[in-house]
């Protein structure tokens, strides 16, 4: 069989991954031997990035097959979906990795660290086969490594009660929404006959009408639950921030990402567009999810919750996009379909940027300072400036702002809302042109919140001991966030670089569609703006000055001290107060001694921010599962005469079925 | 149009900046029966802020001396969107009403950074206010643009107007009048007007915009100061290209500049009078009010929106 180039390297990639790494870590004992098991690694994804970028730009590749080797047909193949989202997965990959190879010396001891790696390795196997699959067996075996995979990963730094909770809680609300993924395959069933993506894709349009929205209905809930869409978020920040820095960064900035490729796969490709109120429904939860995601994470002090919290917002972000494709393709609109295709694969793309880039420099700072609270931190810039310079291309990335990936998406995706007003019914009309201002309310809520992390973080004066004597990252980390944050400039400069095979991507998953106008004026525009930002701010601070060191007055105190700064806590209480509602916090005030109000001598201030879904919607749920198990207990007599009766019974309702049935 | 022009137009927004500061202190300054300063002043302010010595906070890093330069940059590429004497500028053909907003929120992110790494207790406090300010004005200055982008069909600035220009005076729909009043109090909130800053305060239970930019000094400070003068003309002279942009010169004929030139003058002096009336006659509003404040512009702009369907034609 001729297999090509890219098939070649893609083949290398997954032996790599999958046998090569874990075998020579495990079985090697000599640092030479670990050496070229992490340089085979890096190898590998980068075959991978070719074997991604050759068939994003078109070429197709034959379908690997594994069918002899396992218990049902295990088919990989590469076209251009899978390819994009393969090329994704390996350009933050390779990054990530070099971060993580300093990362991990300094913070795991030798067996430990092994097993790190081993499981690394087939964490990023296992999202390569979920986004490469041809066959629901294999998709679903992919699907379900990802998780063990990664839940064993934050296993691995610990195992204190809160920790194995938060894993408990990711696995269970993970495993549910595999539930829903493995039932929509298997409601293709009847008409497909088989789980082979082919020929679902053929029976996509043969299904029944009410058979396709409970597909997409249930897509939507198990894909949703992987993404982190409220109210099916609760594990994301509990389960992203308690990582190590270099998995947290492949979680929130590729493992979401599979979500939104299984639900593309599913809405667009094997469906072929959703029932009518697909597009609407999708966007409604996007809304709710993006407006609250980004409330919440402006409200934590905790950088790496904060920065989950942003991933749920940028979920939402993408959703909007696919809700909006999904209306435009329900209107027959191909074209302005693919534009809100484009933003949202687009920014899913730019999201596994600078999110992986922020993680990894939270886990700089974790480094050098020791601490990830906000309050804990200040003035970084002066001590890491490699850092906090990388960080500071995320940090506008996350915000949109302009000259970077993140602005380039969130553009697109106003541009297709703005699109929606030439459509020919009225409730389109109105909907898609209003998400232009949910969009912008999010894009200052976030352009708010990044200049809290990384102002806090980054400027001022130091506000703890750890931040006073932070010391810069080793050199080889500062090369991964380097890699990344030149990503973000890059495509946020010349966007076309992967926005015009991406549009090509759109056109192929939606038929009729040319090249939306909007895609290509960007890519004119932006490197000329780009030139005269950087031209006249080179030529502001190269302006003939005298600068001379001096104390800021301290209203005539001696000096001021770093407690007197802003704190991260105190930059959001405007916006908490205003949305007060949102976040109903949990006020606790403890005074002592109790009986003299007026002169106490220490108050305890505590507010715990219980998000409302945990109270109003999980609680009642989990104590209608406990009920419903206490019931069922009684049946547990352990008298073994009774369990008897029940297999008895079980037999013969089993038999009368049988009868009955023929 | 010619390149010249279109340069002479951005030039002329970003020169003339300070001009419409001077323009309305000295209105306020005789509203309130006081002789004030020329309005030439803040000319003499910046050269002298641009020969005098800066003051650095020993804490502060780079951000702190980049911050000005990067605010007066992403401030004037903005301004080189705006059509002011012709239904075109310099990057309005291309550009996008999104990426004008969008630069001026790269403006406003670097100057709050800015402020943070001042290290004192105000910086924070007015980055913190402008956060606030800033992140609710965002949707209502979005939408108010988009309804008149949607009647016009065009997302680019010089379309938009071009299509304004085409309308009749009288077919001026209740779109445009909701939109006009979306902007125009955005307008205040983001340029750090009454009633929603005070721009000659010093007081810090009230100042947003005078708190960020209280570290800075000299050449650094001179930039700031132009940038927000810029910033404030450019939104007043979006206000007119969008809802009022009768009378600028249309064609390639050279003599329609003068009038053009000379009636962009007229309106901006309404428009400023307007302003020093305003700051004259109401009060600051509290700090907490100033949600309901931008709450009203978001309602009156998502009205602006909904309408467009039943004004399209």
């Amino acid at each position: 069989m001729h297999m090509g180039a890219s098939g070649a390297a893609f083949a290398f990639l997954l032996a790599v991954l999958g046998l090569v790494v874990p075998l020579l870590l495990l079985a090697g004992r000599r640092t030479a031997t670990q050496r070229l098991a992490l340089v085979l690694l890096l190898a590998a994804v980068s075959a991978g990035c070719a074997a991604g970028a050759a068939g994003f730009f078109g070429e197709t590749t034959p379908a690997l097959d594994f069918s002899r080797a396992t218990p049902f047909r295990f088919l990989l193949a590469v076209d251009r979906l899978s390819a994009f989202f393969l090329l994704l997965i390996c350009a933050v990959a390779i990054p990530v990795t070099l971060f993580a190879v300093s990362y991990f010396e300094r913070h795991q001891a030798e067996p430990r660290r092994r097993w790190t790696w081993v499981f690394f390795s087939w964490f990023l196997l296992s999202m390569i086969v979920v986004v490469t699959a041809a066959t629901g067996f294999a998709f679903l075996i992919g699907w379900e490594l990802m998780t063990l995979v990664s839940a064993g990963l934050i296993l691995i730094e610990g195992d204190a009660e809160e920790r194995r909770h938060n894993v408990f809680i990711y696995l269970l609300m993970m495993h549910a929404g595999a539930a829903a993924v493995l039932a929509a395959f298997l409601l293709f069933l009847p008409v497909s006959h088989t789980l082979d993506l082919d020929a679902m894709r053929a029976a996509g349009m043969a299904l029944p009408a009410g058979v396709r929205a409970a597909i997409f209905l249930t897509a939507f809930a198990g894909f949703g639950t992987k993404a982190g869409l409220i109210p099916l978020h609760l594990w994301l920040p509990r389960a992203h921030p308690i990582a190590p820095s270099p998995v947290s960064a492949l979680m929130s900035g590729i493992m979401l990402k599979t979500a939104v490729y299984g639900f593309v796969r599913f809405a667009f490709d094997l469906l072929g567009g959703g029932p009518w109120w697909g597009g609407y429904a999708v966007l409604a939860v996007a809304a709710v999810t993006g407006v609250l995601g980004i409330l919440y994470a402006l409200a934590e002090d905790d950088l790496k919750r904060l920065l989950a919290y942003s991933s749920v917002e940028n979920i939402g972000i993408i959703f909007l996009g696919l809700g909006a494709a999904l209306v435009f393709a329900a209107h027959h609109a191909a074209t302005a379909a693919a534009l809100a295709l484009a933003a949202a694969l687009f920014h899913a793309w730019n999201h596994g940027f600078f999110k992986s880039l922020l993680f990894l420099g939270a886990g700089a700072i974790a480094d050098g300072a020791h601490s990830v609270n906000l309050n804990e931190l200040g003035g970084l810039g002066r001590r890491m400036p490699w850092t906090a310079a990388a960080m500071l291309a995320g940090s506008c990335a996350i915000a949109g702002l302009p000259l970077t990936n993140g602005f380039v998406s969130e553009w697109l995706m106003f541009r297709s809302f703005l699109a929606g007003s030439a459509l020919y019914a009225t409730k389109a009309q109105v909907i898609l042109p209003l998400l232009v201002g949910i969009l912008g309310f999010m894009g200052g809520l976030a352009a708010a919140c990044f200049v809290k992390a990384h102002g806090t973080a980054f400027l001022g004066r130091p506000r703890s001991a750890g931040a006073e004597h932070a010391e810069e990252a080793p050199l080889v980390m500062r090369a991964g966030l380097w890699l990344l944050a030149a990503g973000c400039l890059l495509f946020g400069i010349f966007p076309g670089l992967v926005l015009r095979p991406l549009v090509a991507l759109a056109g192929a998953l939606l038929p009729g569609a040319g090249v939306p106008e909007e895609t290509v004026s960007i890519a004119h525009i932006l490197p000329w703006v780009g030139a005269a930002v950087a031209a006249i701010s080179l030529a502001a601070l190269l302006l003939k000055r005298r600068t001379r060191p001096a104390r800021t007055w301290a209203c005539g105190l001696p000096a001021l001290s770093s407690r007197m700064q802003y704190t991260s806590t105190v930059f959001s209480k405007p916006i908490r107060f205003v949305f007060a509602r949102v976040y109903r916090p949990d006020r606790k005030v403890e005074r002592l001694p109790v009986d003299t109000p007026y002169f106490p001598i220490s108050i305890l201030y505590r507010s715990v921010r219980t998000t409302s879904f945990e109270k109003s919607l999980y609680r009642p749920f989990v104590d209608g599962v406990v009920w419903m198990a206490r019931g069922l207990r009684r049946m547990q007599t352990g008298n073994i005469q009774v369990y008897l009766l029940y297999i008895f019974l079980a037999l013969v309702s089993l038999l009368a079925l049988l009868r009955f049935q023929q | 149009m010619s390149l010249g022009t279109a340069i002479a137009q951005a030039l002329l927004l970003v020169l003339g900046a300070p001009l419409v500061r001077g323009t309305i202190a000295l209105l306020k300054a005789r509203l309130q029966r006081r002789r004030g300063a020329s309005i030439w002043r803040p000319y003499a302010d910046l050269f002298k802020l641009f020969r005098k010595e800066e003051l650095v906070p020993p804490t502060s890093s780079f951000i702190f001396r980049a911050a000005p330069a990067v605010l007066f940059a992403a401030t004037v590429c903005a301004a080189a969107f705006i059509p002011v004497l012709r239904p075109s500028a310099l990057l309005a053909a291309r550009g996008d009403f999104f990426l004008l907003i969008y630069l001026l929120a790269l403006a406003r992110f670097f100057l709050s950074l800015g402020a943070l790494d001042g290290g004192s207790a105000f910086g924070g406090m007015g980055a913190s206010r402008e956060a606030l300010v800033s992140s609710l004005a965002e949707a209502p200055l979005l939408l108010g643009l988009a309804a008149v982008a949607i009647l016009a069909r065009r997302a680019d600035l010089a379309g938009m107007v071009a299509w304004t220009l085409g309308q009749n005076v009288f077919d001026i729909s209740a779109v445009h009048i909701l939109a006009f009043t979306a902007l125009a109090m955005v307008t205040l909130a983001e340029t750090g007007r009454m009633p929603v800053d005070n721009p000659t305060t010093h007081l810090e239970l009230t100042m947003i915009h005078e708190g960020m930019v209280l570290e800075y000094s000299g050449p650094s400070l001179a930039l700031v100061e132009w940038a927000a003068a810029v910033k404030l003309h450019l939104m007043l002279a979006l206000l007119i290209a969008l809802f009022c942009p009768w009378g600028m010169a249309v064609g390639n004929a050279g003599w329609g500049i003068a009038p053009a030139a000379l009636l962009y003058i007229l309106k901006l002096g309404i428009l400023m009078g307007v302003v020093s009336v305003i700051e004259s006659a109401v009060a600051k509003l509290r700090m907490y009010l100033v949600p309901d404040f931008l709450g009203v512009a978001s309602a009156v702009s998502a009205l602006a929106v909904i309408f467009t369907v039943l004004v399209k034609r």
